[in-house]
């Protein structure tokens, strides 16, 4: 499949050799900004092509992790494979890679060993815990990472001690979101300097990065993040409250909201109510104001709540499920979700864009089949060296 | 070249100002306008302390999300200060907004609300919402938490058919924060090249379903609907396992092929349960009964009796001397405190306002090259409101004036 670009980092050459989902998605998500991204897999392929579930016996998170990308494989254990590889990353402007710790300086494609080769190279290297430090080798995954980042121990009711999110891999896809912007950033610098870097990204840190707020308060006054349940540390009201059929989410944020939530629930007497005079005092008063909330909103359907909230601007909604947003007109109209067919695997959604650009409009490209391009590129390149030589 | 970018942030809350922030320690210049109340975050809870102890002050989340950044406070008449953010406009490289394109034209700001703006081409603009710039309910007003609702995000916490829970983190607007890094950074580049800017449009509900890809692709067609990327909506809530003291997180399996690790035998022995050895429902090394296997729930209560005997230190020890992935679920002040954290700098002492220290986060990323600029310090509400008009060439006189018709807001 020819993949097309017009990005922002469109005329850009990206080497991702990482598997899994943190390194893969970094660059997904350059091969969605317009960059050429040629996924170098080994012979075995990637582990994540047999990870359950399988969609016509192809791994999907496989599929989610590695659109709009090119698809070549080499085998860096031979000489000829790790040879076509540095000959790969002279030509590229970023590489990336996520080998667990001491592999990539084995295979000798570590910073150093490279960098004389492409001094303009943007070298991106993921791990679990960071380069340096006691747990520099530790291997890690995104449940890893939710109990060692505090992650898990901010969800949940106090009563029942720690909660994960059950929906794995949105750690990885954060490193991913991190990596991104230091590659960025260093092409950026890049432009200035005429030289590239390297990038280092550890998951702890992007875990930390999700948690900026909770962090902050941590840092700022000693309040450690703990389970609330659905409501916010930071705001209340802020939370689920149950209608007289289903729940309905509600939060207000500033003053104006909360004169719309009075005057939603019919209770104007609130607002004069001093407990309740801006939200440090609702925060204060947490119990107290549940406890008068939380019988309104049983006393109607959940469905007139989100209609008088909104009708009074203030943020509500219903729970979701991919049976439902996946048809939402809200998500339709904004490209939330990207759909795409496949040869062998069929179709497929998978999350869109996260940026909308109006001037260098990106898209969501299918995932390549293994080694569908290994001749394309390596003709090119094995064609570009043969005219490096001759020029010698 | 995001050194001595000019940004004006006219934006609250988390994702804008996230933005911003970061970008700041990338060494741009941050102009922040608030409205005549403030960005909303100063007054969440909880709230920093003063120098005196007292916390009557701006919240703590607001402080770490505006240090660096230089405040303008509009005043009751915002409609008013028109000229002034043409002014700041012409001049700068970036806008990143929260306001809708209706409050925006309210402003008189209609230009912005175009793909390109003719006053200043070269202008990027990233603009934020929580629902997206088109659609039915593109008006709507949104939250963290209505997002997370909406991207089915509260689905895979708490039991289904009982009260919903959030994630503790602000997931929707920190990521949201992460991408419009990525998008003013894009489009700078991209701006290098073609000489013009753009517009970008992000939102919170976007960004969760973005950043849900792994899960979406898995609920599409699957073969066999099993696992957690597919039945996780209905799974029981996750706690890892039970130890003598504190739960931990442990897997043998991951990307290691069929036959999971070679090292959970020996972490077997060591901890003194040779007897699963001879189990047939702990074949595979552990690869089905650890982590995400799929026998993990049915046999957890199995490792739970060998656990008793240890704490979570002492097992994750024992796990990641025999090559498994382990990690105590440690709270947000022991992650701080942990020798790893503290090895990689993550946490850093800055100076503060009045010569106060202040305990704040690093960059996120590590360069070889670039150094970020950690900042202590962050704005009170208009504090530079009178500065920034001045640097944008209003007369003393004219600022008057404008604070006579409401239009600004000099600091209180």
């Amino acid at each position: 499949m020819q993949v097309k670009q017009q990005g922002p980092l469109t005329g850009l050459r990206v080497m991702d050799v990482s598997i899994m989902a943190a390194g893969p998605w970094t660059g997904a998500l350059l091969g969605m900004l317009g960059a050429e991204v040629i996924k170098v897999e080994p012979p075995a392929g990637d582990g994540t092509r047999w990870v359950m579930p399988t969609q016509r016996g192809m791994g999907t998170n496989y599929v989610s992790m590695n659109v709009n990308k090119k698809d070549i494989v080499l085998d860096f254990k031979t000489e000829q494979g790790r040879r076509d590889a540095l000959d790969l990353m002279a030509t590229c402007d970023v590489f990336v890679q996520n080998f667990r710790g001491g592999v990539i300086e084995r295979l000798k494609l570590d910073y150093e060993s490279v960098k004389a080769r492409n001094p303009r190279l943007i070298y991106c290297a993921i791990c679990g815990f960071g380069e340096t430090g006691p747990l520099s080798t530790a291997g890690c995954a995104d449940p890893i990472m939710q109990a060692f980042s505090g992650f898990a121990r901010s969800n949940g009711v106090p009563q029942e001690g720690v909660e994960a999110l059950r929906f794995t891999g949105f750690i990885d896809l954060a490193t991913a979101a991190v990596a991104t912007e230091g590659i960025l950033a260093a092409l950026l610098d890049r432009e200035v300097c005429g030289e590239g870097q390297k990038v280092e990204v550890s998951m702890l840190e992007a875990a930390l990065e999700v948690q900026y707020t909770r962090y902050a308060e941590l840092l700022g006054t000693g309040l450690v993040p703990s389970p609330r349940g659905s409501e916010s540390a930071a705001f209340v009201p802020d939370g689920a409250y149950l209608g007289q059929d289903r729940e309905i989410f509600i939060t207000v944020h500033n003053e104006s909201q909360w004169k719309g939530f009075c005057a939603a629930l019919e209770k104007p007497d609130w607002l004069a109510d001093p407990r309740f005079a801006d939200n440090r005092k609702r925060v204060s008063h947490r119990q107290a104001l549940s406890a008068l909330i939380v019988p309104v909103i049983r006393s109607r359907p959940a469905f007139w709540w989100l209609r008088v909230l909104q009708r009074h601007g203030v943020p509500s909604s219903m729970a979701h499920h991919f049976e439902t947003y996946r048809h939402h007109a809200q998500i339709l109209a904004n490209d939330m979700i990207a759909r795409f067919d496949t040869p062998l695997w069929g179709e497929f959604f998978v999350g869109g864009l996260p940026w909308h650009f109006s001037e260098t409009p990106c898209s969501v490209q299918a995932p390549p089949q293994s080694g569908e391009h290994t001749q394309e590129v390596l003709e090119e390149l094995h064609g570009l060296q043969a005219t490096v030589e001759e020029a010698k | 070249m995001s050194k001595g970018l000019q940004i004006i942030e006219f934006a609250q809350g988390i994702a804008g100002p996230m933005a911003g922030a970061r970008l700041v320690e990338l060494g741009a210049s941050v102009i922040k306008i608030e409205g005549a109340e403030g960005d909303w975050l100063r007054g969440a809870a909880p709230a920093m302390p003063d120098n005196n102890g007292e916390s009557g002050g701006d919240s703590a989340s607001f402080f770490h999300l505006n240090r660096g950044k230089r405040s303008l406070a509009l005043g009751p008449n915002p409609a008013s200060a028109r000229a002034l953010f043409d002014a700041l406009l012409h001049k700068a490289d970036v806008l990143i907004t929260d306001r809708s394109d209706e409050e925006l034209r309210a402003l008189g700001l209609e230009d912005l609300c175009e793909d390109a703006y003719l006053p200043n081409p070269r202008l990027v603009r990233v603009h934020i919402s929580p629902l997206g710039r088109h659609g039915p309910i593109r008006n709507y007003q949104g939250s963290e938490l209505t997002s997370q609702a909406m991207a089915g995000y509260t689905r895979y916490l708490g039991t289904h058919g009982q009260p919903a829970r959030r994630l503790g983190a602000d997931v929707a607007s920190t990521g949201t924060g992460m991408f419009a890094v990525q998008a003013v950074l894009a489009a700078i580049f991209a701006r290098g090249r073609t000489g013009k800017g753009q517009r970008v449009d992000l939102s919170l509900l976007n960004s969760l379903l973005s950043m849900k890809s792994i899960h979406i692709a898995a609920q599409c067609d699957p073969d066999v609907y099993a696992g957690p990327r597919v039945g996780g909506a209905n799974f029981p809530p996750e706690r890892g396992w039970k130890t003598r003291d504190e739960p931990i997180f442990f897997s043998f399996g991951g990307s290691v092929g069929a036959e999971g690790r070679p090292g959970w035998v020996e972490f077997v022995k060591e901890i003194g349960a040779e007897h699963l050895l001879q189990d047939k429902r702990f074949d595979h090394r552990g690869r089905n009964s650890t982590g995400h296997g799929t026998d993990v729930n049915a046999l957890r209560q199995v490792y739970e009796k060998e656990f008793a005997r240890f704490s979570a230190d002492t097992l994750v020890d024992i796990i990641r001397k025999h090559t498994g992935n382990a990690a105590r679920y440690m709270r947000a002040d022991e992650t701080v405190a942990h020798a790893q954290t503290v090895a990689l700098g993550i946490v850093q002492d800055v100076p503060g306002r009045d010569g106060s220290s202040q305990r704040v986060r690093g960059f996120p990323v590590r360069f070889s090259r670039l150094k970020p600029q950690i900042q202590g310090v962050a704005p009170r509400l208009g504090e530079h409101t009178a500065e920034i008009a001045r640097d944008a060439g209003f007369a003393e006189d004219v600022v008057s004036q404008l604070v006579e018709k409401g239009a600004l807001r000099l600091v209180a």
